[in-house]
């Protein structure tokens, strides 16, 4: 019987040979810009985007916030809307903390940007501190839907959330630049409260692996120019610990790795991190696939087209070109699954979603030779 | 005696601490505040280009900013606030519907150490907001950041609108962003793309005497 396309992506992981690449494609940033601007193809208006990706032959890979969902206990949360933000009040008995998030239509309706973070400056760690103290994560059901909704289709790319533990609280409580700036004049207080969130993603972690979440998303977009100089002290101890219960539970973990990774490479291996998605090569980075694969054998590489080869800018001949050069690249083919990197422009010709299965169905047999 | 060399030197390793202090004492070795800022962004300089080819990452360019802000703050003062010379005027932000300002304030962060006046129009910046901050401020350069696959098409319309009310002569655009290449930059019509802080100092150089 033939392999579904959730089957051949994860007998790939498990280090199984299969009939050919995969591919699991991911085209959510064009779809919701087209989807809200009513500018789908006329083939395709009305559709779903993992439908669309069916449609071209391919398998899917939808984002889907996380596994689980946070509630708040001990502490007042007030919404407000200020289009076009929306502002949350964190009203705790020892003080009130506030984030400003504004929705992004470009990168769709699940992800939104902290135009006030919640951490603004140092009289902020004990409320902060309290809040994620005062976090309960619970097993989020709206993921069970997205499951049933994708099917044999492919994989729902989820996990505990976007970010990694210390990486939430660079990113998303603080923002870098503040997190680095605390970081040279408060190291404690910095470190007390990435403790203090490494307690409520643990709990976090424990939910994904008691789902039926076969593969679980780590961490998302690193830079190697941000990262690498805490990586191994903040980054690594955490991935190897997840990993271990990870593994323990037969389960795969996944890391989004769509930035500049060329410093971060050597470092990825020791993560114990099964799939490194959305690695992205040149010419929309300086990193050769080459250069990828020195992850280490035992590290899954996904993706390898960049975003910008779906756009008609480039030929249909050079895209062609790119397609099957990556396949001889990654010869013999056995622990890597295609994808883009990380997503198609909105100036996409979604065609070449299925075109890349074509070249596959023709060059990318496995093992290739 | 305080050498400047010395507080240069503090300045491209991030030391900031000592800097007040290594600041005053070279001024009151009788150097002029002029010629510690030059010599100063003179180290900016070498930050960027370490930054660039890979041995510096984030957290040093933020180190050596912070320590070129402190010297600045006793400058401004020991020359009794006569303006510091500026290399050149950069209007700088991050396209329309993209909120990412992580790549545009490592550039405007270089291009302020190094003595450029910067106007940080911040992120989500219309090209209809490009065009009237290029006619209250009158640039000489405009940079654009994008994120986004989805946004970088944005970089053409700022051009264009620049183009169509009769400002593109009277300004260089330099680009850059994650999935922004210089052939993408070129064909969206800017005169320069920068990969990094420590390229946009040089790109800007360049423009400014072009």
């Amino acid at each position: 019987m033939a392999l579904t396309q959730k089957q051949r992506i994860l007998d790939v992981m498990a280090g199984k040979q299969v009939d050919k690449i995969p591919f699991g494609a991911r085209i959510d940033v064009w779809y919701n810009y087209h989807a809200a601007h009513d500018s789908l193809p006329a083939k395709y208006k009305g559709w779903s985007q993992t439908d669309i990706i069916e449609d071209q032959g391919a398998g899917a890979q939808k984002r889907f916030f996380s596994v689980c969902r946070e509630e708040y206990v001990d502490m007042e949360v007030v919404k407000r809307q200020e289009p076009p933000y929306e502002v949350t009040e964190f009203i705790t008995p020892i003080g009130t903390c506030s984030i400003k998030l504004i929705w992004s239509v470009n990168e769709g309706p699940w992800l939104a940007y902290e135009h006030e973070k919640l951490f603004k400056s140092e009289k902020d760690y004990p409320v902060v501190n309290y809040i994620l103290n005062h976090t309960i994560p619970f097993y989020n059901e709206a993921y069970t839907k997205e499951r049933q909704d994708m099917g044999e289709r492919g994989i729902v790319m989820t996990g505990t959330g976007l970010w990694g533990p210390n990486q939430r609280v660079m990113r998303e409580i603080m923002g870098y630049e503040l997190f680095y700036n605390e970081y040279m004049d408060r190291p404690e207080k910095v470190q007390e409260l990435m403790e203090t969130m490494m307690n409520l993603e643990k709990k976090k972690l424990d939910i994904c692996i008691s789902s039926d979440l076969e593969v679980i998303n780590l961490c998302a977009n690193w830079s190697d120019d941000i990262h690498t100089p805490v990586f191994r002290e903040y980054f690594t101890p955490y991935f190897r610990e997840a990993n271990e219960k990870i593994h323990a539970a037969g389960k795969f973990s996944m890391a989004h790795a769509d930035g500049e990774m060329r410093r971060l490479i050597p470092l990825f291996g020791e993560t114990m991190i099964d799939v490194a998605e959305a690695i992205t090569p040149v010419p929309q980075t300086k990193v050769t696939m080459e250069e990828f694969r020195t992850m280490g054998d035992h590290v899954i590489l996904w993706g390898g087209i960049p975003s910008i080869m779906f756009d008609p800018s480039f030929s249909k001949e050079e895209f062609d070109d790119y397609i099957k050069t990556m396949i001889k690249i990654v010869k013999p083919g056995t622990r890597f699954i295609a994808g883009m990197a990380d997503n198609i422009p909105i100036a996409a010709d979604i065609n070449r979603v299925g075109r890349v299965v074509e070249l596959l169905d023709k060059y990318g047999k496995l093992p290739i030779k | 005696m305080a050498d400047v060399k010395d507080l240069v030197q503090k300045v491209v390793v991030g030391d900031w601490k000592d800097i007040a202090r290594l600041t005053q004492e070279t001024l009151d070795s009788g150097i002029k505040p002029e010629d510690i800022i030059h010599q100063l962004q003179g180290g900016m300089e070498v930050v960027g280009e370490k930054y660039s080819s890979g041995e510096y990452f984030l957290p040093d360019m933020m180190k050596a900013a912070r320590c070129m802000n402190i010297a600045l703050e006793v400058l401004k003062k020991a020359m009794g606030g006569e303006a510091i010379q500026s290399l050149g005027k950069v209007l700088f932000g991050t396209v329309k519907s993209d909120m990412h300002d992580i790549g545009k304030n490592i550039v405007v962060g270089f291009l302020k150490g190094v003595g450029f006046e910067v106007i940080d129009l911040g992120t989500d910046v219309s090209d209809d907001k490009f065009a009237e901050a290029v006619i209250l401020y009158e640039p000489q350069i405009v940079g654009l950041s994008a994120l986004l696959t989805t946004t970088m098409h944005e970089i053409g319309i700022v051009v264009k609108k620049l183009e169509e009310k009769g400002l593109r002569s009277r300004v260089k655009i330099m680009a850059g962003g994650a999935p922004v290449t210089e052939d993408f930059t070129r064909r969206m019509g800017a005169d320069a793309y920068a990969a990094d802080g420590g390229a946009a100092v040089k790109i800007c150089k360049q423009l400014i005497n072009s």
